[in-house]
């Protein structure tokens, strides 16, 4: 009911009826849904379609370039956190000088919008990219990263205004070229922890940004069960790949060799491979695909009609097993194709698991093929023991490398499909990026 | 000797953008729902269709003339094409002559 009335607002429609089934529909039985929706909410309907609610306004609001605190640290981070601007953590108060100097390092006007977001309905402007870049501790230099991940954040095929579910995921961003090395992201052990300025503070930029632009509050529009915390960027080892001849994210998203890209895309959650043993694909990979499917279980919804196929399962492999699995003579196309094949489950696994275990109701995969609504892969057959995949076609899976170059490890993610679809961007640097970063390693020798 | 505050002094700017969305008028409501064309859509979640069988069955109950447009003529209103759905509703409620919308299953 508070996601609702919050997002409602953001929708221009603030005073817009809600019929309520009472509880959760998940755990009911059949009588008690009919006892409530026979008994509370069919009147709850009548009403909401014959009787006009109250008016509602909204509340005024600062001007985009307001100062809303004058103080020591202590009060402007006591007033950012009652007016829940920052996320628990001490906040980085974005004076004028602060914002200044991330516009120093952008060609983009600061009042230029790169979208507008939902749920609140706000426009992303550059210079609430810098405000909000200041907050997170970023420094100056990240601001033409920081400006194509909003740009990513705003294009509607991302689909950010899902980003409140209730399977509170949190976004991935990976970043490839040589802006890695020139920023000192850390691409190899503990990728995808915090500790390295770079990685960390951009990771808590893009959820400070959710909050702040896009609107998304816990207990408002964020209705996440448990939800993630922000994800620490995933710099890909692009050495790596260049060696062994596979593309990089970047590349795959269809930026150019060497051109600094950010990828975004939201994963519900995932976890960690240790020990992918072996010295042959066929020995390395086996695990990796039982993992994918293990890691994407009820995910597997959005490979039917309802997700159409969106669902973009993402391995991290370390460096070691890109290189084991490269020197037998197999590209990354290989790899998916075998992930494809290998990555299957019998047809009744599938279907039990939405249709009984998340009350997809009426539906199977015959009735979604029949209907031409997804590939004839996942009916080819009534048994019930056929194997059937878990994404549209080999490339759906994605795979980066990253992590331990010494360590055969690695990391599965489970996509949320549509509801944060893998969008990539070029990082933009200013005309006079080589000069300033000169003048910002001069300021951090005095 | 006095204590210096060590705290700094600062004036902060405002972390939001302004919104872009004006307050909309809803529809009038409905004198009475009998006689009326009211238009189910779903999310395909959450047994909505349970849910909207069981309101068609109540409010036929109450008033007999009531006639509905099933969710199964729209679509998922929650899917990778919801966009497009969702945009040639107004036309489509038009050429089906609905009077009033349940939508659901948000949860």
């Amino acid at each position: 009911m508070k996601q609702a009335a919050a997002t409602s607002i953001g929708l221009g429609m603030p005073n817009i009826t809600l019929a309520l089934v009472p509880g959760h529909i998940g755990t009911k039985s059949k009588e008690e849904l009919r006892r409530d929706v026979i008994g509370v909410t069919a009147q709850q309907v009548i009403e909401n379609l014959t009787v006009m609610p109250a008016a509602k306004g909204t509340s005024g609001e600062p001007g985009a370039r307001d100062i809303v605190v004058r103080g020591d640290f202590q009060a402007v981070n006591r007033y950012f956190y009652e007016h829940e601007y920052s996320d628990g953590l001490p906040i980085v108060p974005p004076t004028k000088e602060a914002v200044e100097s991330f516009l120093h390092f952008t060609d983009r006007s600061p009042d230029e919008v790169l979208g507008v977001l939902l749920p609140d309905r706000r426009a992303a402007t550059v210079w609430s990219v810098a405000v909000n870049g200041v907050m997170a501790g970023c420094r100056p230099e990240y601001m033409p990263i920081l400006v194509a991940v909003i740009e990513a954040m705003a294009d509607p095929k991302y689909a950010v205004e899902h980003s409140g579910n209730t399977p509170g995921g949190d976004t991935l961003i990976i970043l490839n070229g040589p802006i890695i090395k020139e920023l000192d992201f850390n691409y190899t052990q503990g990728a995808l922890r915090d500790g390295f300025m770079p990685n960390t503070s951009i990771g808590r930029f893009f959820r400070l940004y959710l909050r702040n632009v896009a609107g998304f509050l816990l207990h408002k529009t964020d209705k996440a069960t448990f939800g993630n915390t922000w994800r620490v960027v995933l710099a890909e080892n692009d050495d790596v790949l260049k060696e062994i001849g596979w593309p990089t994210t970047g590349e795959e998203m269809g930026f150019k060799a060497g051109e600094n890209s950010v990828t975004i895309s939201r994963y519900t959650g995932g976890g960690s491979l240790s020990s992918v043993s072996g010295s042959t694909p066929e020995q390395l990979l086996p695990y990796l695909a039982d993992s994918l499917l293990r890691f994407n279980n009820w995910q597997i919804t959005f490979t039917t009609s309802h997700g159409h196929g969106t669902l973009r399962p993402l391995a991290v492999i370390s460096p070691i097993i890109a290189e084991a699995i490269a020197k037998a003579g197999w590209s990354k196309a290989d790899v998916k194709q075998f992930l494809f094949d290998h990555a299957r489950m019998p047809a009744w696994v599938f279907e039990r698991q939405l249709r009984d275990w998340n009350i997809r109701g009426v539906w199977d995969l015959k009735d979604d093929v029949i209907n031409g609504r997804i590939p004839k892969v996942f009916y080819e057959s009534d048994d019930p023991n056929r194997m059937v995949p878990i994404v549209w076609t080999p490339d759906d899976f994605m795979i980066a490398v990253g992590g331990d170059p010494l360590r055969n490890n690695a990391y599965v993610f489970a996509h949320n499909a549509f509801l944060g679809y893998p969008v990539g961007r070029r990082i933009e640097l200013p005309k006079k990026w080589t000069t300033l970063m000169a003048e910002r390693e001069k300021q951090q020798e005095i | 000797m006095t204590q210096q505050n060590n705290d700094g002094y600062y004036e902060a700017y405002w972390p939001r953008g302004a919104r872009q969305q004006k307050t909309r008028a809803l529809a009038p409501r409905l004198e009475t729902l009998e006689g009326k064309t009211v238009a189910q859509l779903w999310d395909y979640l959450f047994k909505g269709d349970e849910v909207f069988a069981l309101l068609e069955e109540e409010l036929k109950r109450r008033y007999p003339g009531i006639k509905f447009v099933s969710w199964r003529e729209f679509g998922s209103t929650h899917a990778d094409d919801e966009k497009e759905a969702l945009a040639a509703l107004p036309e489509r409620f038009k050429a089906l002559g609905v009077d009033a919308v349940i939508s659901g299953m948000a949860c």
